[in-house]
């Protein structure tokens, strides 16, 4: 699971509910559209901005038809609900992907990381 | 009813450019021509140099259809806003929104299927659209927008600007002045003698099953109890 490289989107992500949707990340659900059509598919990636592409997606249009999508891009503005599987523990999850998220950002600085941690322990 | 222009191909930002590609407009074949997947904007023009353009906050989704029973042929499929699009065309420079955008199931809906002669473009073409999508986030959302004074996360990474948060440790300690050094240093003393002495209380929080009135004993100011709901330090 990746996080983004992007600063701006690390730090978006951090303090949004966005990060538990990036946790997602290889799981399948569903995503309501705004438009009341739905696509189920697994998640292959969701930005800070809450686009959500999903793949090997049954879609269901606004009238009920439905077709197969190879990959799918939804544009944040007309995401209006993502399914969270009941298997997903959600605490679990984000607190996950913040750790993701910091493990990152103190990379370069991991000597002085652990330093602290174990002036911590003693 | 297609409505095409004689418009130019997009002159900077160009993702990804693909020719023998037909476009469908809601069902309705407009024989090939070249796709421009641009940083602005999606255009497609054909032969006689007539096209039309897309602007990516009119795009709902796209996808990658493999699937025969909706289009005989792989695609690229783009569900277009309509009345966002022509909106966007018309009104490029004005950035005041309108109700009228925000109408959901009421709102037309162009579907644009791209059929591609090449079907290893798909792929590229997807991306391509994806990545440009992500530069136009939506401005109406506020959910993302931080608390308090915006700043340039970028700069403020570089030291070059003051945090309205929390540093991370080295951006912290390089941000201290000699009397923050002094005072890091004297708390961390306190850290380490705490610790020693196997005390389990620190400035009023404590774990459940520490006996109440150790607070005194550390110098921590505040009730016991008082701090039992602050977040953790980060």
């Amino acid at each position: 699971m990746e996080v983004s490289h992007s600063i701006r989107e690390r730090t978006i992500a951090e303090n949004s509910l966005v990060i538990l949707l990036q946790g997602l990340q290889g799981e399948v659900t569903t995503v309501d559209l705004r438009d009341e059509s739905t696509a189920r598919g697994r998640v292959v990636n969701v930005d800070a901005f809450m686009n959500v592409r999903l793949e090997e997606v049954l879609y269901r249009d606004r009238r009920g038809r439905l077709s197969q999508l190879a990959d799918l891009f939804i544009t944040a503005r007309n995401v209006r609900y993502v399914h969270i599987p009941d298997h997903v523990d959600i605490m679990e999850t984000i607190q996950t992907q913040l750790t993701r998220i910091r493990r990152v950002r103190n990379f370069a600085g991991e000597k002085r990381g652990r330093k602290e941690y174990l002036k911590k322990k003693n | 009813m297609v409505n095409l222009k004689n418009v130019s191909p997009p002159s900077e930002g160009i993702r990804c450019n693909q020719g023998e590609i037909t476009a469908v407009w809601n069902g309705e074949g407009l024989g090939p021509g070249t796709l421009y997947i641009a940083e602005t904007c999606v255009s497609w023009f054909d032969g006689s140099g007539m096209g039309f353009s897309l602007k990516y906050p009119s795009i709902s989704l796209h996808a990658i259809s493999r699937d025969f029973t909706a289009y005989p042929g792989e695609h690229l499929y783009v569900m277009v806003n309509t009345k966002l699009n022509d909106k966007c065309a018309e009104e490029e420079d004005n950035e005041s929104t309108d109700d009228d955008c925000n109408a959901d199931s009421i709102s037309p809906v162009t579907e644009i299927r791209f059929v591609p002669s090449d079907k290893a473009t798909l792929e590229p073409m997807f991306s391509a659209i994806s990545e440009c999508q992500a530069l136009h986030p939506d401005p109406e959302d506020s959910d993302s927008d931080f608390e308090g004074d915006e700043y340039d996360v970028e700069e403020a990474e570089q030291g070059q600007i003051d945090l309205p948060t929390f540093y991370n440790f080295e951006e912290g300690l390089s941000q201290l002045t000699l009397e923050g050094q002094a005072t890091l240093e004297r708390l961390e003393g306190m850290l380490a003698d705490s610790a020693s002495q196997k005390h389990h209380c620190m400035a009023g929080v404590r774990p459940e099953d520490t006996p109440t009135g150790c607070c005194n004993e550390c110098g921590a100011v505040g009730v016991s109890g008082q701090f039992e709901d602050a977040d953790v330090d980060h």
